[in-house]
Parts: C-alpha cells; structure tokens; sequence
C-alpha cells in the first residue's frame, strides 16, 4: 500500500476543470517531484491531498486515510508546505511554532528541541524573537519549512521549498530533503524547477491540463534529461498555452 | 525619477479599472453594482420614517453630512495603502499601488492619484445616493435635481475633508511621530473645541448646504491645502524597524481554559500587537459613541426629547461587535489554517472567544460612560446592559454567518449588506423606538426588552456556531 493513492482524481472549479482523472501513487522512502506548467493543476492536487478541498471524484488515500471525508486525521499525519506561505501574523517564530505544536498536539519539549534543532540547521535563530510579519521572505519560507517537519510526519507534501532560500539553505534543505525520504518517509514537492527535481527527487511526475501525462524515475543512468522530456511531454498537446521557446532550441540543435 | 511616461489620466483610468474589477470579482458584477441602489433605499427610507417620526431637518441634514465625515475619515485610510503600515494595520493587500517598488513611477504621486481615484470612486458610488435623501427632505419638484446636486456637493466636500484629515495624519506618522502623540493632539483638538464652546462653528463649517460660501468656500480650499501638504510631507521610505517579543504564547495559550487555546491566543496576540493594539477596537466602538452620543444631543435640543440611555445605547453600541470581530480576522485567512489539523468550525469558535474576550471590554467603558454622563436609571441602566450584550453577540453571528471571514466586503456587496442591514434593523429599530417613546422604561418595557435581548444572544450564538459548519463546506467545495 503506498502512503499515498490517488485514483481517478478530478477538481473542477466551475467550468474549468483543474484536475481532469489523475492516476499515480507514492511509495515511502520516494521523493517524488511533481512537474507542471502554471495552472496544470499541482496546488488544486495537493490541496485535494490534504483535506482542504472535496474532490469531484475519484479515491483518494494518505496514510491510510481518506483526505475528503477525514480531513483533520489527514492533515494530523502530514507535513503541509503550502505555495502561500503565511500570512501577515504577529508571533514570533518561536511562539509560531509553539502554536503549530499545540494545535498538533506535541509536548513543549519535543517542540523546543525541534525549534532550536531547526533554527540552527537553517540559520534563523537570531530571529527567534522578531515578529514574524517583519521577517524578510526567506526568513519567512524558514520558519515554513520547520513547521512543516516540526511533528516529523511520514508524508510531507511541499509547494516549492526553495523560494525565497540563498543558495546555501538551498543546499541544506535539498540534503535534508533526500535524508528525510530516505527514512521511509515519503515527501511530496511540487514545483517548477526541473533542475531541483532532476537533482533531489527519486521519481517525478509530469502534469499538464490536470493530468498525469507521464511518471519517470530518476534513479540510476539516463540518456535524456528531464528538462527535455518536460518539454516534450507539457508542450506535445495541442492549444495548451505554454512558451515554445525550449522545443525551438531542441529542434534547432 | 517621477514616472513621466505615463499621463496623470491614464495612470487614473487604471486605477479605476482595477477598482472595478476587484468588486465585481469579488462578488459578481451585479452585486456590486446593486450596491449604490442600496445605499439610495436606506438613505431615501430612513429620511422618510425620521421624518414621519418628527425628526427635525436639520438632524437628518447634519446626521448624512457626519455619516460622510466618518466614511471620509475611514475612506483616508487608503493612505496606507501598499505600504509596511497597511499590512500592520490591514493584513495583506495586492494593488496596483505597490508597482512604485518595480516599477519608475514616484510613490508620492501614485498615493496621489490613488486616492483621488478613492475620492471620485466613493463620492459617486456612495455619496451620491446618500444625496438623494435630500429629495425625501424637500420633496420631489422641478428643483429636485438642482438641490440634490447641491446636496451631494456638500456631502463630498465634507467627505473629503474627513479623507484628508485621515491622510494628514498618516503623512504625519511617516514623518516619525509617535502614534501617542498623534492621540494626544486629536484629543486635545476635541477637548479645546468642546471647552471653548466651539461646537457649532465646527458644526457649521461641516453641513456646508446650511452655512455661507465663505464657510464652505474655506473647507474646500483648507481640504485642498492639506492634502496638498500631506501629500508633499508624505515618506514614502518611511518604514519601521524589526520588532521584537517576548515569548508570551504558551503562557497565555496555558492559561485559557479552552480547547481551542492556541487559536485563540494566536487571535489575540495578532490583534495586540498589530499597529493601534487593542485599541482599535475600542477607538472604533467610541466614535460610534461619539456620532450616536452627538446625535441625541442634537436631537435633544432641538425637539426636548432624550431617549433612555440605557435601551438606547445598549442597543446601538452592539453594532460595535462589527468592527470589533472585522480588527480580529483582518490578520487571518481561512485557507491559511488549512495547513493545521484544524477545521474551520474550530477556528470560528476560536474567534468567538477571542471576540468575547476583546469585545466585552470594547464596549463596556463606552456603554459605562454613556449611561452616566445620560444619568440613566438604574433599572434603565440593566436593561441596557443585557441589550448590549445580547445584541452585540446577535450582530456578532450575524455578521460572521453572511461574511465569514471577511466582513469588510459586507460594504461591497448589496445582497450581503442588505441582508445585514435588515438583520441590524429587525433587533435596533425597535429599541430606539421604545428607547425615545417611554423614558424611563416601565417594568413591563424592561422585562420584555431583557427578554429580547436573551433572545438575541441566543440567536446570535447559534448563528455563530452555524457559521463553521457552513463555510467549510463552502471553502472545501469551493
């Protein structure tokens, strides 16, 4: 049984259909990237995933729950970094994490080790006291990612976890990120980068108009790259409303 | 650099556009456009009963142009718009306004013409129907045009006049001044005016349909002066330094006795730390104590009649659960919460108590001073307090059953607005009747007033605890 199990997924929202019959499952110990254009249907897939909203139909299963109909269990089991990150609040990051762990109901030691641990790892402990509405974007998307991992959940679903990050968290994250999986774990990460995800992930998912056009590993040798493949997979339809500029480069070379 | 690439108009025409599209996105094009219709009917209707009840002209006249007032001072706010401030004061917001950061166009002159988009926006959309009051005052004639024109022009001069104070004070405060000071010298502004038996140039100067052209004359030219100056002494590099705390959440969040603490202190802690504190709420519920408290002085000495203050105030200082409720989600968004093994009931339940906790205080103090400085009865007094607090929990559900988590669009959207507002008058309108017709209140009055007013806490508790249940079912359909 995967941690997560998606089958015959659809979200529309009006007449538009964001998610159009999506297929795939997640294995613990995977990093599975999931690819896609701009409005191919990622955030509506994850926020499905996680009990935020009701799909249209299809099963759904994370860590043997069901997200439509047990929302909080669901949400009590996994990590949750949302693309939005948080908004405007005036607690300090340490007494944010303090409410992230009561409202997940730990104990105030475990959540004090995990600030520390995680303000250390990511650089933010001299902002431990500053409101968090005055940190800059970073600092922000930081405080996001511990409460993410502050309960060290099994599955982590993340919308884009580099932005805003210098490149040396970028680097600590993306190491955390392949350890953290590689703890029977399994982390889900949406995002745009096809260079992080060819470099992090163990498995991706291509989606485009709210489908899963292709699943590829990333494990071991291979011959084409996945910008390429992306490229082939996301611009092949026709009428989908994505640059052609990469496909020009490939013809041309 | 000033930004010379695009005219004045043309910068203008786009914000418009963007104003209009973010009504109609938000609540469908027709909606928004009832709004103005609204706003005419609840206008038009109330001179008419107030008239029928033997108010004075001149009260209605003076009550529209403080109504203008008030909206012009909260219409000023946009002075903080796509600044640090805005988002301490407000939340977030996305405009057009913050492309000054990106883009090479000179802040200053965008706040400018921003707000003088607020002005003409408003002062059509809202300040024009307002105006046809006036042909319910005059009755309808071949002049009707001739003097509702005169009459809206009077309304927006006074409008502008509160827009511009507003955004003095915020070019003030960019400049560095403390927010204590800047306190300090409206109340003292207040206190000399009252002292020195001011009032009633202050009252002529703001109803201009009623005073000289000199006198209106001035208030144009000064409104124009300030806002020329506000704007010019404006900073826009104005920004504050990181500020710091003290780890205050487990502390409190241990000491609340509830299940959902930790919503609650997170409620609490943003309202109290965000710019103005917890004194928001409690400066909103006093200028409605002032307007209301002003206006039966009007009223008093026009006609000799003074209501019971008690019934009076109690029900009319309730509606302060709006802007009270509205400061405690300004903070928050729902889907923010989503992340969090907590369901949206949850989260209502915990603005609730946050709500109880800040609004009881809110409204106390006010109502406090009211009944004294009214000499109510004692019985008058209970009454009141009962009226208070059971319609202050009614207008609470109310508002957060048809706006959820976002009562600041109730001023956008005619089907919700109209909603509240018959909701408000089906509890208010009542009560100030009783509270005007017998004073003091008799035994009977007051036994049935205490039982309404039970009555409309319960309601109000139930629609606030329908309120989750129904939004969440809203957000996860969308």
């Amino acid at each position: 049984m995967g941690a997560i199990r998606v089958d015959g997924l659809r979200k529309s929202y009006g007449a538009v259909e964001a998610v159009a019959g999506m297929n795939f499952t997640v294995e613990r110990g995977e990093l599975y990237g999931f690819l896609g254009p701009n409005g191919a249907g990622k955030t509506t897939t994850i926020r499905t995933l996680t009990g935020q909203i009701h799909p249209d139909a299809g099963t759904v299963r994370v860590l043997e729950t069901d997200p439509a109909t047990e929302p909080l269990e669901t949400r009590q089991k996994v990590g949750i970094l949302p693309e939005q990150g948080s908004p405007p609040s005036f607690l300090t990051p340490r007494e944010y994490l303090e409410f992230v762990g009561e409202v997940r109901d730990l104990s105030a030691d475990r959540v004090a080790d995990q600030t520390a641990a995680w303000a250390e790892r990511l650089g933010f402990e001299s902002k431990l006291e500053t409101l968090h509405t005055d940190l800059s974007r970073g600092q922000q998307q930081k405080v996001m990612i511990t409460q993410a991992f502050i309960h060290e959940p099994d599955v982590v679903f993340i919308d884009e976890p580099l932005a805003n990050l210098d490149p040396l968290v970028q680097e600590q994250v993306k190491r955390f990120l392949v350890s953290y999986a590689a703890g029977d774990n399994a982390v889900f990460v949406s995002t745009h980068n096809i260079d992080v995800a060819e470099e992090i992930c163990s498995r991706v998912g291509i989606v485009a108009d709210g489908q899963l056009v292709t699943e590829r590993s990333l494990e071991g040798d291979r011959d084409d790259s996945l910008l390429d493949l992306f490229l082939e997979r996301v611009d092949g339809a026709a009428q989908r409303d994505v640059p052609n500029l990469g496909l020009t480069d490939r013809t041309e070379t | 650099m000033s930004g010379t690439g695009i005219s004045t108009t043309r910068l203008l025409a786009v914000l418009f556009r963007e104003e209009w599209r973010l009504h109609t996105q938000l609540f469908g094009g027709w909606r928004f456009a009832l709004f103005p219709v609204v706003i005419a009917v609840l206008a038009v209707s109330a001179t008419v009963a107030l008239l029928e009840t033997g108010t004075a002209q001149g009260t209605i006249v003076g009550g529209l142009h403080a109504l203008a007032v008030g909206f012009g001072l909260y219409s000023g706010t946009a002075g903080f718009a796509g600044s640090d401030m805005l988002e301490n004061v407000f939340g977030r917001l996305s405009l057009l306004l913050s492309s000054s950061t990106t883009l090479p166009l000179s802040r200053r002159r965008l706040l400018g013409v921003f707000l003088l988009k607020d002005a003409l926006f408003y002062g059509v959309a809202f300040v024009l129907p307002m105006a046809l009051a006036s042909a319910a005052l005059t009755g309808l004639s071949a002049a009707t045009p001739v003097v509702v024109g005169l009459f809206w022009l009077s309304l927006c001069l006074v409008f502008a006049a509160g827009m511009a104070t507003t955004v003095a004070l915020i070019a003030v405060r960019t400049r560095g001044v403390p927010p204590w000071a800047i306190g300090l010298v409206i109340g003292l502004t207040v206190v000399g005016t009252w002292a020195t038996g001011s009032l009633g140039v202050v009252q002529s100067v703001l109803v201009p349909v009623r005073g000289s052209a000199i006198a209106a004359g001035g208030l144009a030219v000064g409104t124009v002066v300030i806002a020329t100056v506000s704007l010019t002494a404006y900073d826009p590099t104005y920004g504050r330094p990181s500020r710091t705390a003290t780890d205050r959440f487990a502390r409190l969040s241990g000491a609340l006795p509830f299940e959902n603490a930790p919503l609650v202190t997170k409620s609490l802690l943003d309202l109290a730390r965000s710019s103005g504190g917890v004194w928001k709420p409690f400066v909103s519920a006093s200028i409605l104590l002032a307007l209301v408290a002003a206006l039966v002085g009007v009223v008093d000495s026009i006609t000799g009649i003074a209501p019971a203050p008690g019934i009076f105030f109690g029900g009319v200082l309730g509606l302060s659960a709006f802007t009270t409720y509205n400061w405690l989600t300004q903070f928050d968004s729902l889907e923010a919460y989503l992340a969090y093994p907590v369901s949206i009931a949850d989260v209502f339940r915990a603005k609730r108590i946050a709500f109880i906790f800040v609004g009881a205080p809110t409204v106390a103090v006010p109502y406090l001073a009211a009944v004294v400085w009214f000499e109510a009865t004692l019985l008058d007094a209970v009454v009141g307090a009962i009226l208070l607090a059971g319609y202050a929990l009614y207008y609470y559900g109310l508002t957060v059953y048809i706006a959820g988590f976002d009562p600041n669009e109730f001023l956008f959207d005619a089907v919700r607005f109209a909603t509240f507002t018959v909701g408000v008058a089906v509890a208010l309108v009542p009560t100030l009747v009783a509270g005007f017709v017998v004073v003091p209140p008799s035994i009977e009055l007051a036994a049935a007033f205490s039982v309404g007013g039970v009555v409309m806490g319960v309601i109000g508790v139930v629609l606030s605890s329908r309120a989750g249940p129904r939004w969440e079912r809203r957000y996860r359909r969308e």
